[in-house]
């Protein structure tokens, strides 16, 4: 990306000289790129960063738009049910991968860094646009870093909904960046093509890049995956912490259903397009058939991790009620208010005979956090749709 | 270059496309405020604070050199993903399982792994040098040091 000039000392910058400093500033500034001495800063550098870089980039967009269209599916997505885990490898892959792709961003910036000081900022129309595409590409993605680290910390000091945010400049950040693949893909193909013939020490730094990279999915990736928890000793999560071995996003104080979920007088009413409007008592509930499902909770957050589950099938409640084989249907909680108050499910989730209106989690009736005393649980499915303390199925 | 102009409208369709969306569903002012000054901070504040670093570690002999500024750099990437969990403002008293463990202890662990790990890789060129100008010595005249390891550029 850039040209190592030789050091060159403005001529006003030489001792005795006497200008005014206002007529001073500009020649210290216009030789600023010239100043940065490390050979570091150079196309190949920013070339092989770049490819890494766009890689993860991909890769994150991919993953979220899988997470996106699960939670607010359009006309056109039908998710299968299985496999089980595809959520929670997609959604891992985006926060885990995200994390570890913030130093390859930081490292590339770096090395392009004396190219934000080129003098003139703006010589034509032309470039003045190209550096505004830059300024999307940059903004955008450090944005979705920033806002991607905070987010999962829980520390929502934005003045916006962070999933809307993100997911829209993802699109910027996309768009930002195959613009800029477009215009430098020559550069850099000649720039990693040539073997280099001078004795830079690249291969260290970028060495060096990866093992950041390395460290911070070392530190966070057992909060997905469980084998690695010990490790993950600077994730947001940890496997086994929580009510029954199994972390909670959203307690049932928070929410304000404590008395409701713990009422003797609590029933679960199947309503809607059905041919026999069910209400059903938590005996009437622990009378039907009970199954049990190994199902992982994975939150949009990146966590995740699996538990034993008990209860009756959803397509055992539903038969009961009598619904159409192309049904869809609405599993609500007793939260009054929120965004994750109510969840859909369709016909290849609720055919499913993994998905279950869970009694019980990991050998123990749930715990209120978990949603006593009845919750959904599918598989492939988004934390946040997995509905708790469930009072009514509405079919339509 | 008709490629380039396929690529380009579809970038500029993208953008057009997020832009859209942040407008219609995104308090467009919060928004431009963390984009820009995601870019601010970072240009203004971090970048300075790494070329100072290595500002500070230039004087430092070469071959320690590399091995102080990886181990600053490999740190500070961990410490930047970790900051949220150390100042800890999303604990909340009735979800304890989130931020469930002690992050200031944890990373102070992790950078002692890392320091530690510096510090076996500076010994290890210490003994490899010393090693190295002992077998020339013994073999009668060559260089008296090691000589100097590639790719030595400060930096900055």
């Amino acid at each position: 990306m850039v040209r190592r000039p030789a050091l060159r000392k403005p001529a006003s910058l030489k001792p005795g000289a006497w200008k005014p400093a206002l007529a001073r500033l500009p020649a210290a500034v216009t030789t600023l790129p010239g100043r940065f001495t490390s050979r570091l800063h150079d196309e190949r550098v920013a070339s092989l960063l770049g490819i890494a870089l766009g890689a993860g980039v991909l890769v994150s967009f991919g993953t979220g738009l899988v997470s996106h269209f699960m939670q607010q599916p359009a006309g056109w997505t039908r998710w299968p049910s299985r496999p089980v885990n595809l959520y929670r490898v997609t959604q891992g892959v985006h926060v885990i991968g995200g994390l570890a792709t913030v130093p390859l961003l930081l490292a590339k910036l770096w090395t392009v860094y004396p190219r934000l000081w080129q003098w003139p900022p703006v010589g034509s129309l032309a470039h003045g646009a190209r550096r505004l595409l830059v300024f999307a590409l940059v903004g955008a993605a450090l944005f979705q870093s920033v806002t991607g680290v905070l987010n999962i910390g829980y520390w929502y000091a934005f003045g916006f909904f962070f999933t809307t945010a993100h997911y829209w400049t993802a699109y910027i950040l996309l768009g930002a960046l195959v613009i800029h693949v477009a215009g430098q893909w020559p550069r850099a193909r000649r720039a990693v093509m040539t073997r280099p013939q001078d004795a830079v020490g690249r291969r260290g730094f970028l060495l060096t890049v990866a093992a950041a990279s390395g460290a911070v999915a070392l530190t966070t990736a057992g909060e997905a995956a469980t084998p690695l928890a010990r490790l993950a000793v600077l994730a947001p999560r940890r496997p086994g912490n929580g009510p029954q071995g199994v972390p909670v996003n959203r307690s049932a104080a928070a929410t304000g259903v404590t008395s409701l979920a713990r009422d003797p007088g609590w029933r679960l009413t199947v309503t809607g397009r059905v041919t026999r409007p069910l209400t059903l008592t938590l005996a009437d509930l622990r009378a039907l058939p009970q199954h049990t499902a190994r199902l992982p909770i994975s939150c949009v957050e990146g966590w995740s991790v699996e538990a034993t589950w008990r209860g009756v099938r959803l397509r055992d409640v539903l038969h009961l009620a009598g619904v159409a084989g192309d049904a869809r249907v609405r599993v609500e909680s007793l939260e009054r208010h929120g965004r994750h108050r109510a969840s859909q499910v369709d016909p290849p989730h609720w055919h499913d005979p993994l998905t279950l209106l869970a009694l019980g989690l990991n050998g123990a009736p749930l715990a209120l956090d978990h949603g006593y005393p009845c919750r959904l649980i599918a598989p492939n499915r988004p934390g946040v749709m997995q509905t708790k303390w469930v009072h009514r199925v509405v079919v339509w | 270059m008709k490629t380039r102009i396929v690529a380009y409208a579809a970038g500029l369709a993208l953008i057009a496309l997020g832009l859209r969306g942040i407008v219609m569903d995104v308090p467009v002012t919060a928004w431009a405020a963390w984009f820009a000054g995601a870019v601010l901070v970072h240009d203004g504040v971090l970048v300075p604070v790494v070329l100072a670093a290595g500002l500070l570690t230039g004087p430092l002999p070469g071959r320690y050199r590399r091995i102080v500024r990886a181990a600053l750099l490999v740190g500070a990437c961990v410490t930047a993903v970790a900051l949220p969990l150390v100042l800890g403002h999303g604990r909340r008293a009735d979800e304890p399982s989130r931020l469930p463990l002690p992050y200031e202890r944890n990373l102070a662990v992790v950078l002692g792994c890392i320091a530690a790990a510096a510090a076996c890789a500076a010994v290890a060129r210490a003994v490899i040098a010393r090693a190295v100008i002992v077998h020339r010595g013994r073999r009668g005249g060559g260089a008296a040091r090691a000589a100097p390891p590639a790719g030595k550029g400060p930096g900055r």
